[in-house]
């Protein structure tokens, strides 16, 4: 049998690994902790208070405008999307295909899908011109007559899509965490703690017979995400690939935007984990330099998928012979907003294939960067496909130009204040690395028994 | 009329409610406080029964109050009676129409205005006037909207001017303090009434009889007249006339700077005429302009040549050349004098590196069309020293074309709108300056603002002992006279005009006055009183009914019926109805004899080398007049498309010569007067010569013009173009002066334009790829009815498609005939309550109009020509919006109208973004008007959309319904054209036509199923209601623009 | 809550001698009893005789129904209740219902899920349970532990305890559960 090396370095005992990763969740904070607290807060402020403006003002704040009648709303409201997809991806497909590795960042992982999914949320609602009036999307009986909404709107697919990717993701999240909160109860010196974390905990036991139905429910969720994952951001691309606009109305946009999800949520674990592997050096055991190095290499390899889609779009765009189509993708490349094109191209193109480097593949600086250079890439991605394709389509008699305003900075980096506080928040309360799962693949890898070996390796943790 | 003079006993019982009525109408306790001065402090309650007739007087307008109390309704004083057409009863929520008129200076209009519950809330074009036939300009449009301007004087103002006249502080008056002032001083003697041409018979009259009483004189002058074309006229024939230009029956019309689709003299009037010509056939006529400046007119000629602006008079010298001496043509063919005279004008083409076969081919065209072709010249864009000149020129082409008479009628009905002379005026300056004048009485006239300070007029006040302004606001002349007595709105008072010879129209009130105003008319007749002279009228209302009977009626109809019937008559018609007038109007009178002695003084000395300033007016703007109103400011210009501004237009060549970009701000140096001004790249400009529009500079016309709120570099909207002018012996410098242009170093201004010029410079988009338009030449059109249009591949569904049982509402936009005016985009501002955004917003793409005219440039930069394109909500079968909009807040009729429903939107803008035309509107922020008098403007049938939803054209659905309900109650059905949306209605043109396409006889499904019409970006398979005719161009050179879009 | 019941239970510290201990308890005729575990311990189903989880029904029935409903939910508003010319698309069930698919799905899915796992916490481990009584704190961490209910018919504490001991148990003991 072929030796593999081991998930977990510096031979831990099952008593170590709970110690260790309860450790975070029952001392008290860090100043770095807190100083990163602090900032996420202040970050939050800013957009918390944009958000007031542009409610109580009107969507004028912003840059959007007559024709571009999406803008940074939409734009960071699919780059978090897509940021989302990374956790169930890892903790849903790389279960089903018995990909071990996974348990380490799983959790992190889930978590940050629902924190992602939760900020890309408010998106949508801000962006329409009466927020308040959000609920009128809901299919709900009411008595103004025959008054229901419209199944064939891609926006409303997209409501369904979004609302069922975040209960799922977090039911999926919270019974993962079940039998950890369970540890923690029963670790619990102080009162409040045990019976928080006993109600968190619904008073898990670890019979047996329990865990059978566990796995089990397990297994079904990780089969029904998985499905569910895809059909998100294909849904997400169908606002644009089912509408008629130039460079929106792409049959390669599902398959195109679930490779750019993936491409950036790994980017964005990457970004996080080399944090969480600074902020708690305990981790560096469980989140190892390989488990990076292989989240680099999907980053490449996804990174490729998306050049290669962009290239096809072109390719397209002459084939078709539609002039209106292809004046859209000569536009991008060479018009106005050139930059942006470039921006993406580079940062989702070229700058991953460093990773073909193994030196690169397990720097963590290196990585760091890179996954920084991902995420800012794929944002522009998404503004590069609304601006570009809006600004400039069928008549040039209104054809318009885009230029941000305080608000669109406001609401864009705003929102990573609310994702951080969310995700810091977390790190302090939850069990970072799903307990339960990690202590099966304990002894993977290890040498000394292989019997151990083989029982971890037949068998999913 | 019955409310009025029936029981009036109650009525003055109701009056106290008056105050109630108004309070809940104008919650603003300043109106309030006027308001109550106004009767309480009127000599109506002092003195009952003097021979004004007050108590008639107070009676009625207690009856008016009383309807204003019932259902606020402010209707006005006197008998006035709806339009013919309508049931005349009040009944609230619905609308009455009343027939007036307006004269906008120099443009008069037959208009009907629509009321409701007292308030008028739209202009229609009379259908039945001669003279604009239903047209209406965008500014006609405006002029509602300007009876509500909250800037408005509120009452009469005394001035305490300083010595220098340069500030003044002006305390409020009673109208009866003001009269005893003005009266003491009136009596001194040395009267001057000061105004522009008032084209009212009435009104001059009483001026005249003022006049007699206190020995005044009366200065005409019209700050845009058209002195060159009188002279000109004098000096050929005469007679000094401004003709009224046949359009309709010239088959080749070669314009020399005469924007007559645009600004010059009567605009609407020729467009409608103009497009009477242009029908797609063998007979359509051909307009070629010679001009410096890209003017309306030139966007829409067959042929446009530009030349340097110095070189107009040249140039149409040459065309005579060509057809006299080359040709051999006319009975001057022979003369050598005449010869001689040409002979320096042999290759004017050669000089000014024009295509020598564009002359020869016109000559032979005018030569062929002799007698149905027509020479016009003449606008303030002429370089001064040329305009005489050019007019006998044009004059002797006409003549020797035997025009004259023809497509040049002077004899039947001239124009008469154009009294004003500059010389009166600089007269009268000389007067004042010698203490010749002791009291000055200025008059719809602004000479502070339209003069330059050169021409001294404001120093001569100081010689004067009582200056009296009679304007709507105490605005530039108003605060430096002394006595600020405004006058009513038009809406608000009677009059009358003759806008053409005998056709009199009629101009009623459609509102009470809303502020402490009193009419002009009735100034004149107090002071006239209290200076002892009896006048036979109590009131001007009464006077204006005494003139028609004693003139007028006598005049025309005599003996037919009673004056009362007459009256009523005419009241219901708002214009005179005179037997065989239009037979006589469609007649020509014979030739007049042209002096040739004209022609050989007519020489322009060789202007110095350099670039020319010329000015020119602009299609919104005007003479600035109504600067304050938000319609006429956000109005985009027809051939630049900014809105807000205005600007130095400069070639392209002179651009890139001095550096220049779109927006960067120079420094203009003309006449001695320097002015910074931000820079427009027109293309199709000849390089000689930069434009700079009038209108614009108000410092002191109110709030949206004078201090936009957004960043404008400078007070006011706009700079004061006026100012470059300058008096040369008696000639007013306006066009043509030397000009130093000087680059102010990267200081930029942005220009607010509604369609991004810097497009056309875009090398990568081409309208030839798009086929968005279709146009083609006449002689491919000849050859081919679809000629121009995208031809492709039939288009399928894949789905059974809904039918439309009973009513499918359609239109089409014919393009040969839209000039692109512009003025369907006021009238359906004015229809459906679409507010203007502000300078900024428009800057960030945010403007509201519903329809929009599209401008698309054809061919090199250097001489583009010019497509428009009206684009609205095309109604789509197949609407892409609606499938998007996941809360059903837009959806398909049953008659296939698009509807929006703006209470369920939510704003999500995907239909926009779904658009494929872009036609949608969203409400950015609240543009909601609770100013106290503007909110007034609005247009009940219409809902005021709220922030954050979508807005777009309906196809004016509440007029389909009124009109369909019409139909229920009279029990017939439905009727092609019954229904008229705004825009169609105001269509000088006559371009739009609309109805059922159901109803195969229907006008609009004639035209939907005719080989000319097509349907833009048909390959989106949308299906819209829309559908466009191709545009035809009939140029000079075939091969010019012989040219064959789609085909493939 | 039911009140609780005596039970005798040993305490492992070693994976592969709890499942060993767990064969024999059950080859030693014991019917109720149950092994805790910190962790799903693999083999031990097979080693206690635990059949497969009934939870996958639930999960099917469940997408089936949300299916159904969504099915039915679109076509009726879209096509009886509310018939309106949205963009000119049409109303019949064929024609309209490709552009109901990702609604029918997302339901489908979120219905199978929810209902899985209500399934698994309500019912199959019947949570939540309020302070249930807890036998060793380090059973949720790294220890392990067999019991057998009082119920059992051949229950005796003694008995058991000293089996417990033969098989590995580090220590054994009567407890509440």
């Amino acid at each position: 049998m072929f030796t593999r090396d081991q998930l977990i370095t510096g031979n831990k005992t099952l008593e170590q690994i709970t110690n260790d990763i309860c450790e975070p969740v029952e001392t008290v904070p860090t100043i770095k902790w807190v100083a990163l607290m602090l900032g996420a807060n202040s970050t939050l402020l800013i957009f918390v208070s944009t958000l007031i403006m542009i409610i109580g003002l009107g969507m004028g704040l912003m840059a959007v405008n007559h024709p571009i009648g999406w803008g940074t709303d939409i734009i960071t409201f699919v780059f978090w999307i897509g940021i989302g997809h990374a956790g169930t991806l890892i903790s849903a497909i790389l279960f089903l295909f018995r990909q071990k590795w996974r348990t380490s960042i799983a959790r992190s992982a889930e978590a940050m899908t629902v924190f992602a999914v939760m900020t890309a949320g408010i998106f949508p609602l801000l962006h329409t011109g009466r927020p308040w009036l959000g609920y009128w999307l809901l299919p709900y009986p009411n008595q103004r007559g025959p008054l229901w909404i419209n199944f064939r709107s891609p926006l409303l697919w997209d409501v369904f899509a979004v609302s069922t990717y975040m209960t799922v993701s977090v039911v999926f999240w919270y019974v993962g965490m079940v039998p950890d909160f369970a540890t923690l109860r029963d670790r619990a010196k102080n009162k409040i703690r045990k019976i928080a974390y006993g109600a968190l905990s619904l008073g898990w036991r670890g019979t047996a017979r329990n865990w059978s139905h566990y796995e089990m429910t397990y297994l079904l969720l990780a089969g029904l995400s998985t499905p569910l994952v895809l059909s998100v951001h294909t849904i997400v691309s169908f606002d644009f690939a089912v509408s008629q606009l130039p460079g929106w109305h792409t049959t390669i946009f599902p398959p195109y935007f679930v490779a750019g999800a993936i491409f950036s949520g790994f980017g964005m674990v990457v970004t996080l984990m080399t944090l969480v592997r600074i902020g708690f050096p305990k981790f560096k055991d469980y989140v190892t330099i390989n488990h990076m190095e292989v989240m680099n290499k999907i980053i490449m390899t996804t990174g490729l998928m998306v050049g290669y889609a962009y290239a096809t779009e072109f390719f397209i765009a002459w084939y078709s012979g539609n002039p209106f189509e292809s004046f859209v993708f000569i536009n991008r490349a060479f018009g106005p907003y050139a930059w942006s094109y470039w921006i993406m191209v580079t940062c989702n193109v070229f700058i991953p294939q460093l990773f073909w480097w193994k030196s690169i593949r397990r720097s963590i600086p290196a990585m760091f960067v890179i996954s920084i250079c991902v995420n800012i890439g794929m944002w522009f991605e998404r503004f590069v496909i609304v601006v570009t394709s809006l600004h400039r389509d069928f008549l040039p008699a209104n054809w318009g130009d885009f230029i941000f305003t305080w608000a669109d900075f406001g609401v864009l980096f705003g929102s990573f204040g609310f994702f951080l506080t969310l995700f810091l928040l977390y790190l302090r309360l939850a069990p970072a690395i799903s307990i339960a799962e990690l202590k099966p693949v304990l002894n993977v890898g290890r040498d000394n028994n292989g019997h151990d070996a083989s029982s971890g390796g037949t068998h999913h943790g | 009329m019955s409310e009025i003079t029936e029981n009036n006993q109650t009525q003055q019982n109701k009056s106290e409610k008056l105050w109630v009525g108004l309070e809940h109408y104008y919650d603003d306790p300043k109106f309030l406080e006027m308001a109550q001065k106004e009767f309480l402090s009127s000599p109506l309650s002092s003195e009952p029964d003097s021979e004004f007739g007050r108590r008639e007087f107070l009676k009625l307008m207690g009856a008016s109050i009383a309807l204003a109390s019932t259902s606020c309704i402010r209707r006005p004083a006197n008998k006035i009676v709806p339009y013919v057409k309508r049931p005349d009863e009040v009944v609230p929520g619905v609308a009455n129409y009343y027939a007036t008129s307006w004269l906008d200076n120099g443009q008069g209009f037959g208009m009907v205005i629509k009321t409701r519950e007292g308030r008028p809330i739209k202009a229609e074009g009379l259908l039945e006037h001669p003279v604009n036939r239903g047209g209406l300009s965008a500014r006609a449009q405006a002029h509602v909207l300007s009876v509500y301007d909250p800037d408005r004087a509120r009452g009469p103002k005394k001035n305490i001017v300083n010595e220098k006249r340069t500030n003044s502080d002006s305390v409020e008056v009673t109208w009866e303090a003001a009269d005893k002032e003005v009266i003491e001083q009136l009596k001194k003697g040395k009267v001057r009434i000061l105004s522009g041409t008032l084209a009212s018979p009435s009104t001059e009259s009483l001026i005249s009889e003022f006049s007699r009483a206190f020995g005044a004189k009366h200065i005409v002058w019209d700050n845009l007249g058209a002195d060159d074309v009188k002279e000109g006229q004098a000096l050929c024939y005469g007679q000094e006339a401004v003709p009224r230009y046949r359009f309709d029956k010239a088959k080749t019309v070669v314009s020399f700077g005469a924007d007559f689709l645009g600004t010059y003299l009567s605009p609407v009037e020729f467009t409608k005429l103009f497009a009477k010509s242009r029908h797609a056939g063998p007979l359509m006529s051909q307009l070629v302009v010679f001009e410096s400046l890209y003017s309306l007119t030139g966007a829409n000629a067959d042929t446009r040549v530009s030349v340097a602006s110095d070189q107009l008079f040249a140039s149409l010298m040459g065309l005579i050349h060509e057809i006299v001496v080359v040709n051999k043509k006319s009975s001057y063919a022979g003369n050598a004098e005449v010869q001689k005279w040409l002979e320096p004008y042999a290759n004017v083409a050669v000089n000014n590196g024009v295509s020598s076969e564009i002359f020869s081919q016109l000559a032979q065209e005018l030569w062929k069309n002799r007698g149905e072709s027509l020479i016009i010249s003449g606008g303030l864009n002429i370089p001064t020293k040329q305009a005489v000149p050019l007019q006998i020129a044009t004059n002797f082409l006409n003549s020797l074309l035997d025009n004259d008479g023809k497509t040049i009628d002077v004899n039947i009905s001239p124009n008469k709108t154009y009294k004003g002379s500059f010389k009166a005026l600089a007269l009268l300056i000389d007067e004042m300056k010698n203490g010749q004048v002791s009291t000055l009485i200025i008059h719809r006239s602004n000479p502070i603002y339209s003069l330059p300070v050169s021409s001294g007029f404001q120093e001569a006040l100081n010689k004067v002992g009582l200056v009296i302004y009679t304007g709507d606001r105490n605005d530039e002349t108003g605060r430096i006279s002394n006595m600020f007595l405004p006058d009513h709105h038009s809406l608000e008072n009677w009059g009358d005009g003759e806008f053409q010879k005998q056709v009199y129209s009629i101009q009623q009130p459609t509102i009470r006055p809303m502020f402490n105003t009193r009419a002009f008319q009735d100034s004149l007749l107090t002071w006239m009183s209290l200076g002892g002279s009896k006048s036979a009228a109590k009131d001007w209302h009464d006077y204006l009914v005494n003139y028609w009977k004693s003139n007028i009626y006598g005049q025309w109809t005599k003996g037919a019926k009673s004056f009362e019937e007459f009256w009523v008559d005419v009241l219901q018609r708002g214009v005179m109805d005179v037997s065989n007038l239009s037979a006589k109007r469609s007649a020509t009178s014979g030739a007049r004899p042209f002096s040739l002695g004209a022609l050989k003084n007519s020489k322009v000395e060789a202007a110095p080398p350099g670039t020319k300033l010329l000015m020119y007016s602009k299609v919104g703007m005007g003479d600035g007049s109504m600067a304050n109103i938000s319609w006429i400011q956000e109005f985009p210009d027809p051939v630049t498309k900014i809105t807000w501004d205005n600007y130095l237009t400069v070639s392209e060549e002179f651009a890139s010569k001095n550096g220049l970009k779109e927006g960067s701000l120079v420094e203009v140096t003309a006449n001695e007067y320097v002015e910074a001004l931000p820079v427009h790249i027109q293309p199709g400009q000849h390089s000689n010569a930069v434009g700079v529009a009038v209108g614009y500079g108000r410092r002191f016309a109110g709030k949206i013009a004078s201090e936009s709120g957004e960043e404008v570099s400078n007070r006011s909207i706009g700079q004061n173009a006026f100012l470059f002018a300058k008096l040369e012996n008696d000639q007013w410098i306006r066009s043509g002066m030397t000009v130093k242009v000087t680059v102010i170093e990267d200081k930029f201004h942005p220009l607010a334009c509604t369609q991004g010029h810097h497009m056309l410079r875009d090398k990568k988009f081409e309208v030839k790829d798009r086929n968005i338009i279709a146009h083609t030449s006449l002689t491919e059109f000849l050859k081919n009815k679809k000629a121009g249009i995208h031809q492709h591949g039939e288009l399928k569904s894949i789905w059974p498609e809904h039918k439309y049982t009973g009513h499918k509402w359609a239109m089409v936009i014919d393009s040969n005939s839209c000039t692109g005016c512009s003025a369907c985009v006021v009238a359906c501002q004015s229809e459906n309550n679409i507010p203007a955004v502000g300078k900024r917003y428009v800057l960030e793409g945010r403007e509201m109009h519903w329809i929009r005219i599209d401008r698309y440039y054809r061919g090199d930069p250097e001489a583009p020509e010019t497509l428009y394109q009206p684009m609205l909500c095309q109604h789509c079968d197949n609407a892409p919006c609606e499938t998007v909009c996941p809360v059903v807040a837009t959806s398909h009729s049953s008659e296939g109208l698009n509807e929006m429903i703006y209470n369920r939107c939510v704003g999500t803008r995907y239909c926009s973004n779904n658009c494929p035309y872009k036609v949608r509107r969203f409400n950015w922020f609240n543009y909601l008007d609770h100013n106290d008098t503007l909110k007034l403007a609005y247009n009940p049938e219409v809902t005021v959309r709220s922030r954050g939803v979508m807005e777009k054209c309906t196809f004016c659905v509440q007029r389909i319904k009124e009109a369909k309900q019409t139909a229920q109650d009279k029990k017939v059905p439905l009727a092609d054209g019954d229904i008229r949306t705004a825009c169609q209605q105001s269509c000088p043109a006559d371009a739009i036509s609309f109805g059922d396409n159901n109803d195969k006889g229907s006008q609009v499904s004639q035209l939907f199923n005719s080989d000319r019409a097509s349907v833009v970006l048909e390959e989106l398979y949308a299906k819209p209601a829309i559908k466009y005719l191709t545009k035809i161009k009939n140029p000079l050179m075939a091969q010019v623009s012989s040219h064959q879009e789609g085909g493939h | 809550m039911a009140k609780n019941k005596k039970v005798t239970v040993g305490i492992w510290e070693d994976e592969h001698k709890l499942i060993e201990a767990a064969r024999k308890t059950r080859e030693a005729g014991f019917k109720i009893f149950d092994a805790i575990t910190p962790y799903p311990v693999h083999g031990i189903e097979e080693a206690m005789g635990i059949k497969r989880s009934w939870i996958p029904y639930i999960c099917f029935s469940f997408g089936i129904l949300g299916c159904t409903f969504a099915v039915w939910l679109t076509n009726y508003v879209a096509e009886t209740e509310w018939p309106i010319n949205i963009g000119g698309k049409p109303l019949t069930l064929w024609a309209a219902s490709p552009g109901f698919m990702p609604i029918i799905f997302e339901v489908s899915v979120l219905f199978a899920a929810l209902s899985s796992v209500a399934a698994l916490l309500f019912v199959a481990c019947d949570l939540p349970k309020i302070n249930p009584p807890i036998i060793d704190p380090a059973l949720t961490s790294h220890k392990f532990a067999i019991f057998v209910d009082e119920a059992d018919a051949s229950y005796n504490t003694a008995k058991i305890q000293q089996q417990f001991k033969e098989w590995g148990a580090k220590e054994t003991r009567e407890t509440e559960f």
